[in-house]
């Protein structure tokens, strides 16, 4: 019990404990709800829905009718514990802290202003969500949930994620790569 | 009722587990991309391990069936999948 309580402390664990931990929420995710795991998706269900409230017209189409249908989904709840499962994560290891722009290898690499890591990370994000949206998920709903059940979707997924990935850091990084 | 505590209880975890691989940072996702640091890659490798050993045992005990199956549609996948890197590198999420 004492063993549990200094490994929650830690303010890092090995990938592998970790992804292991992640991997036994997933058989559960399947075997109490009938449920994969996903972070993007919730955002196109919650997007649909406060769209169809605004522009109703304009999101009345295949996609949000029937593909990403709105209202707060499973996983948007999951999204939720996800939030303060995180939070819990790091204020178990007494680094909960609110922070504008925490990383060091960002400011040598971008510089030390937060609006622009802000303004990055919300552009960046829409892409990241755009790219989800067409293949149909994301590295949690796709490559994750969808590895599992040893979906081709997935490999493929994770195989372009890094060639594009790879690509862009080698771009953003250039000499420094 | 059950179901959305379930997905809560779920949820926590799946985030604890992020956050204490440090998947969290930006430098931990980015540098996966550079071949610096090999976390993103060793997490998710042994959450699929673990999961798909789960799943392939529950399903042969005929505890459970699979849902959907993503669907495969390779110029979706590959086209997706390239926008959406560029999106991880750049923002490191």
């Amino acid at each position: 019990m004492d063993w549990l309580k200094e490994q929650f402390k830690k303010e890092e664990w090995s990938p592998y404990a970790a992804g292991a931990m992640l991997g036994v929420v997933g058989v559960l995710a399947v075997l109490l709800s009938d449920s994969l795991l996903g972070a993007s998706g919730a955002f196109e269900n919650l997007a649909g829905t406060i769209g169809q409230t605004i522009a109703p017209q304009l999101f009345d189409n295949l996609y949000f009718n029937y593909v990403m249908p709105p209202g707060l989904t499973w996983s948007g709840i999951l999204l939720v514990g996800v939030f303060f499962g995180g939070m819990i994560g790091a204020w178990s290891s007494r680094t909960w802290k609110l922070r504008l722009n925490s990383d060091e290898q960002w400011k040598q690499v971008f510089g030390p202003s937060w609006p622009k890591r802000w303004l990055l990370a919300f552009l960046g994000a829409i892409v990241l969500e755009i790219g989800a949206g067409i293949a149909g998920g994301c590295t949690s709903g796709l490559a994750i949930s969808g590895g599992m059940l040893l979906a081709p979707a997935a490999f493929i997924f994770i195989g372009a994620m890094f060639a594009s990935g790879i690509a862009t850091a080698w771009l953003v990084y250039g000499r420094r790569y | 009722m059950t179901n959305t505590l379930i997905a809560l209880v779920l949820g926590l975890f799946f985030g604890l587990s992020l956050q204490k691989a440090g998947l969290t940072k930006y430098h931990k996702i980015v540098n996966v991309f550079r071949f610096t640091d090999f976390a993103v890659l060793k997490f998710m490798m042994t959450t699929l391990i673990v999961s798909m050993a789960g799943l392939y045992t529950l399903k042969w005990m005929g505890l459970i069936t699979f849902p959907g199956v993503p669907a495969t549609y390779i110029a979706g996948n590959v086209i997706g999948g390239l926008i959406f890197g560029v999106g991880m590198a750049f923002t490191g999420y």
